[in-house]
């Protein structure tokens, strides 16, 4: 008997695609639960898609809107994740679009996060789901859970955007960078849960999860990666996330505070032994 | 003698330069490995994401042990040099180390994606901007050289 069977490449549309996907996959992996998880993303694998994404950057309005979450961002990053693109063909794609090079340099320092992340890993293939450092929180790290708890999995924390957010990551595959600091803030500081349960639960939906990245990025949020642990609050979810994110305080009252009272109550140690 | 491509999920396009390494026309394939997957933690959007990238991608999509396939193959069609595209990823490289013993006689070559940026000596990687720092320069170039 062969060790393997050739798998075929050609389906009468994507559903049919995606139902062949699921019968070749794991009881657990179809059991990760979410909203909408059953269902392919909108974003669609390919060159072609790729090509098309690449094709369609706007650096200009990149530059101005990037941080919003219904900003011009590209959506670039599955595709650069998978190799799909690579890093250097897409930044003499962005220089080719601009007159002048300052005028990508923001889009093309993103690119170089993307690096940075490469080569961490590259050079530290063993410490990628390890604490680079300590909690500079005031907390250890044995005093946070190990495991994501089931709320936050099943939005329904009863954080009304904190909700939103989950839903759009299991629907879709993709977060806004600023969706996925709330998140990661969210689950590590105010439900003080161990950075690695809510990585290894971001990769099983981002489509451009990668540990290198994505885990490094939890931990910069986490403090054990930075110099200070990352936080938000609802007026800066207001800011950035438009009108079809809920920011009414009564639906969001953890988040509902300054910044000053939020590091008071989230971090009461900061300053002690750990931080 | 024949070459054989093996593609893995960090590297999934006809231009990465693992394809002008290998004889032209080589037999490229990607291994559908459950447990592998699994282990990455790669849900089901993604999985689809990938299978769709792999279906516009003119070879083979095999289902079964990553590094067991691979020595079938090998010794199927008398392959005597093998081609990877480098990947951080050590849980592939547990892989290629089983193909390693499994094939002694096997050439294997691992192959860099081109780079984003050339810098001479190993770069600060302590914290972003000190690498930003030395990168930058190069980063804003085409090709990441400088002139």
């Amino acid at each position: 008997m062969s060790s393997y069977y050739t798998l075929p490449r050609n389906f009468p549309d994507r559903a049919a695609m995606f139902s062949h996907v699921v019968s070749l996959s794991s009881p657990e992996t179809n059991a990760i639960t979410g909203p909408d998880v059953r269902a392919p993303s909108p974003i669609a694998g390919g060159r072609a898609e790729a090509e098309a994404a690449l094709a369609k950057i706007d650096l200009r309005a990149y530059a101005a809107s990037r941080n919003h979450l219904d900003g011009a961002v590209t959506h670039l990053s599955p595709y650069i994740r998978h190799g799909i693109l690579s890093l250097d063909e897409v930044r003499n794609h962005a220089l080719a679009t601009v007159a002048d090079p300052k005028a990508a340099e923001k889009f093309i320092q993103e690119l170089a996060w993307r690096d940075y992340w490469q080569r961490i890993y590259a050079t530290y293939p063993d410490r990628i789901w390890q604490d680079v450092e300590p909690y500079k929180t005031g907390f250890d790290a044995s005093e946070y859970e190990d495991d994501l708890p089931r709320d936050i999995a099943n939005g329904a924390t009863g954080v009304a955007c904190i909700d939103q957010f989950v839903n759009m990551l299991a629907d879709t595959g993709y977060l806004h960078n600023h969706a996925r600091m709330y998140l990661a803030a969210y689950i590590v500081h105010w439900r003080r849960v161990r950075w690695q349960a809510g990585a290894r639960w971001f990769l099983q939906h981002l489509l451009d999860g990668d540990p290198a990245s994505n885990n490094l990025s939890w931990q910069w949020i986490a403090s054990t990666f930075s110099n200070k642990p990352y936080i938000f609050n609802l007026d800066n979810v207001a800011k950035y996330c438009g009108a079809d994110i809920n920011t009414v305080p009564r639906h969001n009252l953890v988040l509902d505070q300054s910044y000053e009272r939020l590091s008071d109550l989230l971090f009461p140690h900061m300053g002690g032994p750990h931080g | 003698m024949a070459d054989l491509v093996w593609l893995h999920e960090d590297a999934l396009r006809r231009t990465h330069p693992v394809f002008s390494a290998a004889a032209s026309g080589a037999r490229a394939v990607f291994v559908w490995d459950n447990s592998y997957l699994d282990a990455a933690l790669i849900g089901l959007k993604r999985r689809m994401f990938i299978y769709e990238t792999l279906a516009g991608l003119d070879m083979d999509i095999l289902a079964g042990t990553a590094d067991k396939v691979i020595a079938t193959l090998v010794a199927e069609a008398h392959v005597t040099r093998l081609f990877v595209p480098a990947t951080p990823n050590p849980a592939f490289h547990a892989l290629l180390s089983s193909v390693r013993s499994n094939c002694p006689d096997l050439e294997i070559s691992v192959i860099e994606d081109t780079s984003f940026v050339a810098l001479g000596e190993p770069p600060d990687l302590k914290r972003f901007f000190r690498y930003w720092n030395k990168a930058k320069k190069h980063a804003m170039r085409h090709g990441g050289v400088l002139a």
